[in-house]
């Protein structure tokens, strides 16, 4: 085993090889760790040479990050398979929205296979963002060297140091598009769960619900840079569905888990709008006539690309439901880097439609499932 | 075209510049780029006879005494930060004017206070050792020792040495513990 100081370097034996960063989280700070594959000049190539929590693999897979948990971080380089045009792969850590320095991070440490470890001394550090090392190609071979170093103005002047572009915007707030269809953020006619009103449950007015309707649009992003908070975006609407007999699923157009209204689940997403620039947005439609038989459903949306930057998107999901004033749940918080968002929650409350606002911002489809006791088992998908 | 050393690797100066009589040590790296205390390198001369001591006390050359007893070895001054093009510091030899009893000039550079502000020479970047001919300004010999350099804030960067009637460069890269006062003493300066 080498331990290695800051300055330090050692050598990493070739192929594939795992980086671990763990560290002890800083309460109400997010952590993000991100890996820049590097040119000659110490610069990425494009948006394709950074691996972080919202593009996990990069490089034909040369460079993945397999986990990213408070607390620990890992990925799997193949050095083998990394194109002559990387020169090194740097590792970086951020405090989200610099809320914190790294003098708050008692415990920061890298390891770089079974046998380089380099504990990064924190004491002290006025960085919010830092490069903790970097596997450099050496003759002809590759070396880790432990950096320990960054800026104090976090993500952003890492970014430019690394060459991406980062859009003006990041830092100061845009000013908020105009709501989607010009609709006034209160609606009378409507029923607008919020903060002080988080919660409606709807009684039966006839001998059924007929068709609950769920709709999800938001305002179309314009492209941007790579940190960019206005990326064009793509918000995919979805649910987790439990029914009375114990069934449990998803229903969302990732996977191509449609649903069907007829069958179990009664659920099914009506197509999927990827610029939200068509009028409507994403529809997922509930066989009211077969609430009886659901317990409950979590409708949610998530990025399936774009930076998440929940309030820019300004999404709306409106319930109809018949003989009902429509229920609207606005998108208006501040999400974080998560690219989930639990929106609403419908519960068979004794043959009622009981909707919850929820508007809680999750990683992915396996912490909202966690943090909702849903219980399923989730592997990676792509659409 | 300039020669570039690895470590323990030397060349002949007067053979690669035949008539040399003035040489610049230029000894350069990067600005730091990342927040922080910038990285101060200093560059100082041992001026040893046989024995690798200095001849006398005046024979160590460094930011406090820039000079030579006989104007034969010059200091250009401090760059405290690494920034410009280029040389950062550099020290004048004339070759021609040294004493008989000169064996050799040992090039080290220190990282001012490094102990404070916890830095070490794997940290900065691009440091290098370069030999000019200063008649026509043309680089004879060159070590790059990013690589060679890792946690230590004191190092012999190279040699300048008689070898029979020649002047030979040899690039040594070897780090020192404890920065400049004991890398002094162990070429024989006196530290008040």
């Amino acid at each position: 085993m080498i331990a290695l100081v800051p300055g330090g370097n050692a050598p990493v034996t070739s192929g594939q090889v795992y980086v671990k960063i763990d560290y002890t989280p800083v309460p109400n700070a997010d952590i993000d760790v991100s890996g820049f594959a590097l040119g000659a000049a110490g610069k990425v190539r494009g948006d394709g040479d950074m691996c972080f929590y919202g593009q996990t693999r990069v490089l034909d897979s040369a460079i993945q990050m397999t986990e990213s948990s408070a607390g620990l971080a890992v990925f799997v380089l193949d050095l083998s398979r990394l194109e002559s045009g990387i020169d090194k792969v740097a590792l970086t850590a951020t405090i989200h929205e610099n809320k914190a320095s790294f003098d708050r991070v008692s415990r920061l440490s890298v390891s770089v296979g079974d046998d380089i470890v380099a504990d990064i001394p924190t004491t002290g550090m006025q960085e919010t963002a830092l490069i903790l090392g970097e596997i450099y190609r050496r003759a002809e071979g590759w070396k880790f060297r432990c950096v320990a170093q960054g800026f104090a103005g976090g993500l952003e002047p890492l970014a430019e140091h690394f060459g991406v572009e980062v859009a003006a915007s990041a830092a100061s707030t845009p000013p908020p598009p105009p709501p989607p269809q010009g609709k006034p953020s209160v609606n009378l006619s409507k029923v607008t769960l919020d903060k002080s009103r988080s919660s409606i449950s709807l009684a039966k007015s006839t001998a059924d619900f007929g068709e609950i309707k769920v709709n999800l649009n938001w305002h179309r992003g314009t492209s941007g840079g790579f940190f960019s908070r206005n990326r064009a975006i793509d918000l995919d609407v979805g649910c987790l569905f439990e029914l009375k007999n114990g069934s449990k699923g998803v229903v969302q157009a990732l996977g191509n888990a449609f649903g069907d209204l007829a069958y179990e689940p009664y659920i099914q997403l009506m197509g999927d709008d990827r610029t939200g620039s068509i009028d409507g947005g994403e529809w997922l439609h509930i066989n009211g006539h077969k609430w009886s038989e659901i317990r409950r459903v979590l409708v949610y949306a998530f990025i399936y690309e774009g930076a998440p930057d929940w309030k820019q998107t300004d999404g709306v999901i409106t319930i109809h439901m018949p003989d009902q004033p429509d229920i609207e749940v606005r998108l208006n918080e501040e999400g974080g880097r998560y690219g989930m968002c639990a929106i609403a929650m419908l519960e068979n409350d004794n043959g009622a439609v009981k909707i919850t606002r929820l508007v809680d911002f999750h990683k992915g489809h396996s912490y909202m499932d966690k943090a909702y006791g849903w219980g399923m088992r989730w592997s990676a998908g792509s659409k | 075209m300039a020669i570039s050393l690895s470590k323990g690797g030397n060349v002949s100066l007067t053979k690669e510049a035949p008539g040399l009589s003035e040489i610049i040590v230029g000894l350069g790296w990067d600005p730091r780029v990342t927040d922080g205390t910038e990285f101060d390198l200093d560059a100082s001369v041992f001026i040893t006879g046989e024995d690798g001591k200095v001849l006398n006390d005046s024979s160590f050359i460094f930011y406090n005494n820039k000079q030579s007893a006989d104007g034969s070895v010059e200091h250009q001054g401090d760059n405290r930060s690494g920034e410009g093009e280029g040389d950062d510091e550099q020290v004048v030899v004339k070759l021609t004017g040294l004493a008989a009893d000169v064996k050799k000039l040992v090039f080290a550079v220190t990282i001012h206070e490094a102990e404070a502000r916890q830095q070490n020479f794997g940290q900065v970047s691009n440091a290098f050792i370069r030999v000019v001919n200063k008649a026509d300004n043309k680089e004879i010999a060159r070590f790059d020792l990013s690589e060679d350099a890792s946690v230590e804030t004191a190092m012999i960067f190279g040699e300048v040495y008689r070898h029979n009637d020649e002047f030979k460069f040899k690039a040594i890269g070897q780090g020192f513990a404890g920065g400049l006062k004991p890398l002094a003493e162990a070429h024989g300066v006196n530290i008040g």
